[in-house]
């Protein structure tokens, strides 16, 4: 297991690529699942006013 | 009639509905094939005879690029598809692409920076193929910015969409460069005419890495893409439905 870790004499270099890479894919669902919620909100507040005027 | 789902994916609603399907299936798909070959890629594939297990960051950064490019033609396509052809729906989806986009050119110069330390002894080098990935940073970043600058989407749409349409020529320019120029990086094992020039170890769990990110991609892109229409959209009743749903 440590010798995994180790990564030859890379572990300095493998891992952060790795940890960088991974929450780049983590960010983008975060942002994304975001996005889209504010969307629905803003939609729902949007067609609430129109009911408030017809 | 051959037309007609042409039409339809013009369509915002038909397009909110079909993307909503579809998002759980790229999801899961990917989720599933990013894991494995994640596994593969660090604990199955040997070390290479020569860069040992410092190689092992080919399986993220290789596929990083391919997302940077691969999302910047996506995003520049649907931009002249909606420029063009005036289609929210285009808009829309190269309104989705940038985020993603910019994210993973960030990770390409990142990984591939602790990848060039302990390889060529420098994280950077004015390199033809370098320099132009961080153009394409740059573009992305301008594209965010000028999107952001407008209060109003159809105008942010129109303005955006030129920069992303001339942007693109840097995607060749990145691709060829190690072709065109003098470069230390190495050329193309996998995106080229002819037989890869990796083993097949290796190149399972590569192919298996763009394959999941492509799905990654699909995934994500359909989520923003249900928000980016919702922004456009002013008819009531169809988002009364959906957000009823």
């Amino acid at each position: 297991m440590s010798e995994f870790l180790h990564m030859g004499k890379y572990a300095q270099y493998v891992w952060p690529a790795y940890g960088i890479v991974l929450v780049c894919f983590l960010l983008n669902i975060y942002w994304a699942r975001r996005a889209l919620a504010q969307a629905r909100a803003e939609a729902r507040r949007r067609l609430a006013i129109q009911k408030e005027n017809e | 009639m051959a037309w007609t789902w042409f039409h339809r994916l013009g369509s915002p609603p038909y397009v909110y509905r079909l993307a909503q399907r579809l998002t759980p299936w790229f999801a899961w798909s990917a989720g599933i094939i990013l894991i494995g070959a994640t596994f593969d890629a660090l604990v199955l594939a040997p070390p290479d005879y020569q860069q040992g297990e410092g190689y092992r960051m080919l399986f993220i950064h290789a596929p990083s690029a391919w997302m940077s490019t691969m999302v910047y033609t996506t995003m520049a396509i649907a931009a002249a598809v909606g420029l063009i052809w005036r289609i929210k729906v285009a808009h829309a989806v190269a309104a989705s692409c940038a985020t993603l986009g910019a994210t993973f050119t960030a990770a390409t110069l990142a990984t591939g920076m602790l990848w060039g330390k302990p390889m060529w002894g420098a994280y950077w080098v004015w390199d033809p193929r370098l320099t132009f990935e961080l153009v394409l940073l740059f573009l992305y970043l301008g594209y965010i910015g000028l999107r952001a600058s407008f209060d109003d989407v159809q105008r942010a749409d129109r303005a955006s969409a030129v920069l992303a349409i001339v942007g693109v020529i840097d995607v060749p320019l990145i691709h060829y460069s190690v072709v065109w120029w003098n470069s230390l990086h190495q050329p193309a094992s996998v995106m080229k005419l002819g037989t890869p020039s990796i083993a097949p170890v290796m190149l399972i769990p590569l192919l298996a890495m763009f394959l999941g990110c492509t799905l990654y991609f699909a995934a994500l892109l359909l989520t923003r893409l249900r928000g980016e229409i919702l922004r456009r959209e002013r008819a009531a009743t169809w988002i009364r439905e959906v957000l009823a749903s």
